[in-house]
């Protein structure tokens, strides 16, 4: 229950603070928008009673208020910006309690001063200057109202009331059963079609909020006129639904007259424009939100079965190869099992495509939580910036959305708050004085690549290796560094070009955790730039991360798997094309170009394996603009694996980023390239 | 047992209420959104009990009810309301509602409520 209260929150506080960022974009907040933050805050604030978070509830129970308000009488003299603000503080205190939920801590945040600042600003609202016009409003609606009303409300008939009895009736509700001026006005209403002339007190049992207090301490008490008998009263009244005492007399009519004098009992019929003031839905403006309500055809479904269902496809493919290469099917001529398998393997294909684009999840979401950071930060910071959303359709695996969006939220503060120039800045330059700030994904090959590029002042060179050499974080060794060696350098841990730390970015501490975070999901990032024209970051995901093509291939009596994405090519090299430096460091030249070689044997202290270099075979892979080539005893084929972490109690090895299992039911470690090419 | 339509915008609230009312017998035999698909979904499921929530996008539960109280006058429409929207209930009462049940409900409530039907 608790996941799905949490869920079905976060879901619509999304959606609530994509409203108010579009609405206040427009400058208006549409009655649509209204209504809708108003459902959305209804619901958090049922759902949070519920689950007995009343920190959260008393807070959305005051914006719910707050909307009903503009809902209804339409001020107009409403300040959009604070009223987001307003609201966007909200989400963001119940969000805050959101995570101490997620990180188990009960939720203890305290809502009084927002909820005092949402009442300060409901009464100035209301009793504003321009109120004059609300008030006009309300009370044409009210006659309008009054009229619809009219036929609810039992007709007064004064004339004839000799022949029938009156009666006074007392009821008293159970304790804690909420809403007794409901409840009283269900009886009420019960009641009409047998009883005249019924007066109650109190008289405006649902406007009048102490009316609940004044039923629960005295009772509900009502005259009426009847001609029917009193047992079929009694009964009638017993049938209330959460009745404690019922008292039903019939009144001598002469102390009727009298109580009528003393008592100022006010009947219903005088009750009406009361009444009335009791607002109604809109309802023509629901009817207009009914054209756009898809029929949604969705289901949620806990991500741990889908994680489970992803194992249980990698098992089956494993399976699968475990059976069609079986090492006893060696040398027989199977036909008929031949088909089978390939149908067997068709099916597992598709299977596995299914389960991963189940997994997918569109950047959308993401990228758009993205507009409210800029749009505080703006704020902040009094700059004009422009974010700018491109392929937010692009979809990636869900582990991927959960681990991005706090790496895009750092890189998009940092190029706001060190990136984009002060809008004199700016114009001084020659530049809009308005930033911009892009936000773009795309699928490329088997990569998703996500990039944050704004136009600000751009990246120093000179000052970054100044910096990076101050900080002893790289030694001057005197060679030429290109500029994407220098501009990775912000990535290294205690790096911070920036003296000024501010709210927002900026201890240095940040832009490494970026890169670690890429890292851990299997990406890499790059920097562009360009000085006064702008900084790009590009980050390369890989689109899942489970199931990869790979290059297995044989060291001796090991098998490893190489990413068919990060191998450039294979080939024999001869033993006079061997470089050799004075270190003792091989080297080949293609195409005119140096590569180191790695001999995996050499790397990972394998014996018996084939060390002649003309031999072997090697293979040249790409990671991150580095190439190194591999050198291996031979090919084994493509295959599919899953990729499985290391068990947890082999230590780390450097090169080694998983293993997986292969068809023959040996193991095979998968390499690490990105590690590989660092190594050399 | 009686068959209980459960009409709520919010899948929690709708979860709540089926655990709550299957744990004691009731058999809830759909679940919709909104006030639209309420309707739509009482009459091909024709239950004995609707449990309906007030605030709801496409169409409120008060024009449902109202709705539901058209094409069949003897339907049983439970009202599952918020503190607060006292005048709403009143109006879904006036439209043919049984009784109410006041959220955050408490289980003895809502079987007290449903039971008298």
């Amino acid at each position: 229950m608790l996941e799905m209260y949490k869920f079905e929150t976060n879901q619509l506080l999304e959606q609530l603070e994509q409203l108010i960022i579009n609405s206040e974009k427009s400058n208006c907040y549409s009655q649509e928008a209204i209504n809708e933050i108003f459902r959305i805050m209804h619901t958090i604030k049922g759902s949070s009673a519920m689950m007995l978070f009343n920190g959260i509830s008393t807070l959305a129970h005051s914006i719910e208020d707050l909307f009903f308000y503009l809902r209804e009488s339409k001020p107009e003299n409403v300040d959009y910006i604070k009223l987001s603000d307003l609201v966007l503080s909200c989400t963001d205190f119940i969000k805050e309690e959101l995570s101490k939920i997620e990180r188990g801590i009960e939720p203890d945040g305290n809502p009084d001063e927002s909820v005092n600042i949402i009442k300060a600003y409901l009464s100035e609202l209301k009793g504003d200057g321009g109120s004059n016009a609300i008030h006009e409003n309300i009370g044409e609606k009210n006659q309008k109202d009054a009229d619809k009303k009219q036929k609810y409300f039992i007709t007064h008939s004064l004339s004839d009331n000799s022949e029938k009895t009156p009666y006074k009736a007392v009821i008293y509700f159970e304790e804690g059963c909420e809403m007794e001026n409901i409840r009283a006005f269900s009886v009420m209403h019960s009641l009409k079609n047998f009883v005249q002339d019924i007066k109650s007190e109190p008289e405006d049992i649902i406007e009048n909020e102490e009316s609940t207090q004044f039923i629960r301490e005295n009772g509900f008490k009502m005259q009426f006129y009847s001609d029917r008998a009193y047992e079929e009263i009694e009964n009638l009244l017993n049938e209330t639904l959460f009745l404690k005492k019922l008292e039903l007399e019939v009144v001598d009519k002469t102390d009727e007259a009298n109580t009528n004098k003393k008592k100022p009992v006010i009947d219903l019929e005088s009750d009406r424009p009361n009444m009335a003031e009791a607002i109604r839905p809109e309802k023509e403006k629901e009817k207009e939100q009914s054209n756009k309500s898809l029929l949604q055809n969705f289901i949620s479904v806990n991500v741990n079965k889908l994680d489970k269902l992803m194992d249980l496809v990698g098992e089956l493919v494993i399976s699968e190869a475990m059976v069609t290469s079986n090492p006893d099917l060696k040398g027989l001529n199977l036909e008929n099992f031949n088909k089978a398998a390939s149908q067997l393997k068709k099916i597992t294909g598709e299977l596995q495509d299914i389960v991963m684009s189940i997994r997918m999840v569109p950047l959308s979401a993401t990228f758009h939580k993205m507009n409210r950071v800029v749009r505080d930060m703006c704020k902040k910071l009094d700059k004009d910036v422009e974010l700018e959303i491109l392929g937010e359709a692009t979809e990636v695996d869900k582990n991927i959305i959960e681990n991005i969006s706090d790496t895009l939220m750092h890189l998009i503060r940092n190029a706001l708050d060190h990136g984009i120039e002060t809008r004199e800045e700016r114009i001084k330059k020659g530049k809009s004085h308005k930033g911009k700030i892009t936000l773009e994904a795309r699928n490329e090959g088997g990569e998703v690549i996500i990039i944050v590029k704004d136009d600000g002042r751009g990246l120093n060179r000179e000052k970054i290796l100044q910096k990076a050499l101050d900080h002893g974080l790289i030694q001057d060794t005197g060679r030429e560094i290109s500029d994407r060696e220098i501009f990775s350098m912000i990535f290294l841990p205690g790096f911070s070009t920036k003296e000024n730390v501010t709210e927002f970015s900026g201890r240095g501490v940040g832009m490494d955790v970026v890169s670690n975070n890429i890292e851990k999901i299997g990406g890499v990032v790059n920097v562009d730039s360009i000085v006064g024209e702008g900084t790009t970051m590009t980050i390369r995901i890989p689109l899942t991360l489970a199931i990869i093509d790979g290059m297995n291939i044989r060291v001796s009596n090991s098998t490893y798997t190489i990413p068919i994405t990060s191998i450039k090519e294979s080939f024999r090299v001869k033993e006079d094309e061997l470089i050799t430096d004075p270190d003792g460091n091989e080297m080949i030249m293609v195409r005119g170009d140096c590569y180191p070689i790695v001999r995996i044997h050499k790397l990972f202290n394998i014996k018996d394996s084939v060390s002649n270099i003309n031999e072997g075979i090697t293979i040249m892979v790409e990671s991150e603009m580095n190439t190194v080539c591999l050198f291996a005893d031979e090919l084994l084929g493509e295959q599919q694996v899953v990729v499985k972490a290391l068990p947890q109690y082999i230590k780390k090895v450097n090169g080694i980023a998983g293993c997986t299992l292969l068809g023959e039911g040996t193991i095979s470690l998968i390499l690490d390239i990105a590690a590989l090419v660092k190594i050399k | 047992m009686a068959s209980v339509l459960i009409v709520d915008d919010a899948a929690f609230m709708r979860t709540s209420l089926k655990l709550m009312l299957e744990k004691n017998g009731f058999t809830v035999v759909g679940e919709a959104d909104n006030g639209a698909t309420a309707v739509q979904k009482y009459l091909e499921l024709n239950p004995n009990i609707v449990t309906m929530d007030i605030t709801m996008p496409v169409l409120d539960g008060i024009e449902a009810t109202k709705k539901i109280k058209e094409v069949d006058p003897k339907a049983k429409v439970i009202i599952v309301s918020a503190m607060g929207q006292e005048s709403y209930v009143r109006d879904a009462v006036v439209a043919g509602a049984k009784n109410f049940i006041v959220k955050p409900f408490k289980e003895e409530h809502v079987l007290k409520v449903l039971n008298s039907l």
